[in-house]
């Protein structure tokens, strides 16, 4: 047992110093804490508002309100494996203090249990700091009191243990398995393993039976299957069930649900410390031995040649080196994964949506729709360039001295950043709203508006992220995907945020004008370009604005680093 | 060819480098020597442009290193002490990469580069990723990427930590021929042996000043001392203030 607090003391003595002697950033987690509880308070605000409109619903709240947990909780529960995933290959075969502690003479049980609880605190603090005002809500609004409250306080331990158990169990039966000649080959794995979890737990919840009574036949059939959990044999059910009990005060077999999860909590570890135990080291040993080697592809080296040809030499020079870099680095590229998933789950909601059951006309309905789209396209393109347009000026690391030493301009080097994120967002961007608005079958005026919108808003977010990134850049990272989670990355989100919203604002009245003329007519007209056009100027400057302003701020910022 | 007016940097009020002034002449080997802490690092950040310094100016080959970045930068080749770089490029691709950046014609680029991997023995490793290379291959890589566009002052920060005597020796040799062939060599180091060895001149910094600066002879001359080696003379001109400590490098 001392051993394991030992072997945890670097991890709380540097949060511990890092809290205390940082003084001078006091100023920064002030900011930090109003952030997180405005955040807080928001997720409070729209969860009770969301379960009390459910609780208006005669008879079906209750059930609405448990649904919705089982997809929270399924939520959680997915985003935890990924994240136990990537924390674990991290903590257990890419930390760079591996070598030092096994050279040392301590235990493999005192090793794994040491680091099995790093990675549940570095990779659950978050879902942990999101759910606390989900349950808030739930307990204020179905008056449940303090028991739910304690049950909550002893199922979410357990809750977070069970997936962190099978992230450390996965990863090293992949690294010991694998004929693993580069650690990359076994992300991939990783990465594409998560992306079939997330979709697979995300088809198993259809949360497109919340919208369809219909499909059920019969109203009772539609109510017992809203009272039960969609996949019984996951701990995100588990969980619900153990949950429901004193929030909807149900008759469910409470004590068997905590049981099963308890049991796993507990079994999984010890399962996992055996066979840590077992195939650690070889694995250890596999995972060092793969750090050499190259697979030259030719026609990947072909492909940037050409597709770089436009630019000046200096710029293309920087481009080729950032993607080739990008390409090699499967802790950049393995989130390329998420992406995936995220462009799939995007457009099989639109698929689903129940537009015709509306009782609003289908025209002023899809016209609506569409506009809400951008609202969300823009929002999915921003949380895409905080994970890649953020961290383009932090990925220098300590080679950045190259680039400063080098008869180069910053403002050469800022640009060449942007390009290379800002092509890639834009096809994403497009995309999504194009094939969104296809789903939607949107009328083309519509259509063309959208895609016009896009294309300004990708020139802002991305120009805010590659600036901020400039801003607040973080030259030391143990893990490319550290850099966004950091300060500079919550300042970047917030801002693109406000800037996707302004843009929004000044498109929302032509927008809500030409809506209410198609309720008032029936049918969707094709807009006069009086309506449209200011409005398409006013986010014109605003990008504008949103370009300059960032990028100015950035390079001053990189200007100062030499002071 | 490099010349320091009046140059200081402060760190919060402490002084690190406390005016400095200095002139190395072109197709000179200048060591630059001082113990831990004395402001050696910080110098040489700032002749290199990536520290702006408090006051003073820099100039290298006529250019002034804050205002004429660019151009300075341009006839200028760095060696820092830790060779840090892209992992993720393979030893050529780095080359070329720096080649680019210098604007370095791609002809004369392919030839310079296989010229300088013979040279420094990395032929062989040239298509692997930089990470898998030992740290004295790194040393060596960054070398050749100091080298590769040809400049007229070389800025070399610590050049023989982690080098095997092989490597180190190679890299004697090389500031001697490039001195040979005109170029400037500024050399920075807490190695007496180095500095005694293949430097004309050789500057003394402690605690952010330069306390002594010439050729050996000047240097036992200013140490009052007729024997011995540069060993006793760095340890004559710097014991006054051996107790203070150093600032921040």
């Amino acid at each position: 047992m001392s051993s394991i607090v030992i072997l945890l003391s670097p991890f709380w003595l540097s949060w511990k110093n890092d809290f205390l002697r940082g003084s001078q950033r006091w100023r920064r987690r002030w900011l930090l804490l109003a952030l997180a509880i405005a955040f807080w308070s928001g997720i409070y605000y729209v969860v009770r508002r969301v379960l009390l409109y459910f609780q208006s619903v005669y008879d079906l709240g209750p059930s609405l309100a448990y649904q919705l947990l089982l997809i929270i909780l399924l939520t959680f529960l997915s985003m935890l494996l990924f994240s136990n995933l990537i924390t674990a290959l991290s903590n257990f075969f890419l930390a760079r203090d591996l070598n030092l502690l096994l050279s040392t003479p301590v235990s493999t049980g005192s090793f794994y249990y040491s680091r099995v609880i790093t990675t549940i605190l570095n990779s659950s603090w978050m879902v942990l700091f999101f759910s606390l005002p989900i349950f808030a809500a739930y307990g204020t609004v179905f008056g449940s009191g303090i028991s739910f409250y304690l049950w909550v306080a002893i199922v979410l331990p357990l809750f977070l243990i069970i997936p962190a158990s099978v992230g450390v169990l996965v990863t090293h039966l992949l690294v010991y398995c694998l004929p693993a000649k580069r650690i990359r080959d076994i992300l991939f794995f990783i990465g594409l393993f998560s992306f079939m979890v997330i979709y697979f737990l995300f088809r198993f919840a259809q949360p497109e039976r919340l919208v369809q009574p219909e499909s059920f036949g019969h109203f009772l059939q539609f109510l017992a299957a809203m009272e039960a959990p969609a996949s019984p044999l996951l701990p995100s059910s588990w969980s619900a069930e153990v949950l429901a009990a004193p929030l909807f005060k149900r008759p469910t077999d409470q004590g068997f649900f905590y049981a099963l999860l308890a049991s796993y909590a507990l079994f999984l570890p010890l399962v996992t410390s055996w066979i840590s135990g077992a195939i650690y080291l070889t694995g250890w040993s596999k995972a060092q031995e793969s750090k050499h080697g190259r697979r030259k592809v030719e026609i990947v080296e072909s492909a940037l040649d050409w597709l770089t040809c436009p630019f000046p030499p200096v710029l293309r020079a920087l481009i080729v080196k950032d993607i080739k870099t990008f390409l090699r680095d499967s802790t950049q590229w393995s989130q390329l994964f998420l992406l995936i998933a995220l462009i799939i789950v995007y457009l099989y909601n639109f698929k689903v949506l129940p537009l015709d059951r509306s009782s609003m006309p289908t025209a002023s309905l899809k016209t609506v729709v569409s506009f809400a789209n951008l609202a969300l396209a823009g929002f999915v393109l921003s949380a895409v360039a905080v994970r890649f347009a953020f961290p383009a000026v932090s990925l220098e690391g300590k080679a950045f001295w190259i680039l400063q030493t080098a008869p180069i301009s910053l403002r050469t080097l800022l640009w060449s950043k942007l390009w290379l994120n800002l092509i890639p967002l834009l096809i994403l961007g497009e995309l999504l709203v194009f094939l969104s608005n296809l789903l939607l079958q949107v009328p083309s005026w519509m259509m063309m508006l959208s895609l016009a919108t896009v294309l300004l808003m990708t020139f802002g977010i991305t120009a805010i992220c590659v600036g901020v990134g400039a801003l607040y850049p973080k030259f030391t990272f143990d893990h490319a995907a550290e850099i966004p989670t950091s300060f500079g990355g919550a300042v970047c989100m917030i801002v693109s945020v406000a800037f996707i919203g302004a843009a929004v604002l000044i498109e929302a009245w032509p927008i809500y004008f030409l809506a209410m003329r198609a309720l008032n007519r029936g049918r969707s007209t094709v807009p006069e370009l009086w309506v449209l056009a200011p409005s398409l100027l006013g986010v014109l400057a605003l990008t504008l604005a949103a370009v300059i302003t960032p990028v100015r701020l950035g390079l001053k910022s990189l200007e100062q680093l030499k002071n | 060819m490099i010349k320091l007016v009046n140059l200081a940097k402060h760190y919060d009020g402490l002084a690190a480098v406390d005016s400095l002034n200095l002139e190395v002449q072109p197709g000179e080997i200048f060591g630059f020597l001082g113990p831990n802490g004395a402001g050696k690092t910080t110098t040489i950040r700032v002749m290199m442009g990536i520290l702006k310094p408090t006051s003073g100016q820099v100039f290298l080959g006529g250019y002034d290193v804050e205002r004429q970045p660019e151009e300075a930068k341009a006839i200028s080749g760095f060696i820092p002490d830790r060779p840090f770089i892209y992992e993720k490029l393979s030893g050529l691709e780095f080359l070329q990469f720096v080649g680019k950046l210098h604007r370095v014609e791609s002809v004369r680029l392919a030839r310079r580069i296989l010229e300088l991997l013979e040279r420094f023995e990395l032929v062989r490793w040239k298509d692997e990723l930089v990470e898998s290379y030992s740290h004295g291959m790194k040393q060596r890589l960054v070398v050749c990427a100091s080298l590769i566009h040809e400049p007229r002052i070389l800025i070399v920060d610590e050049p023989m930590v982690g080098m095997d005597p092989k490597g180190a020796r190679k890299l004697k040799d090389l500031f001697r021929s490039l001195s040979d062939v005109g170029t400037t060599v500024f050399l920075s180091t807490h190695s007496i042996g180095v500095a005694e060895e293949v430097c004309h001149r050789i500057g003394i910094i402690q605690r952010g000043r330069l306390i002594a600066c010439g050729t050996m002879a000047d240097l036992y001359a200013q140490a009052q001392t007729k024997q011995g080696n540069l060993e006793s003379v760095f340890l004559e001109l710097t014991q006054d203030n051996s107790d203070d400590g150093g600032q921040p490098g």
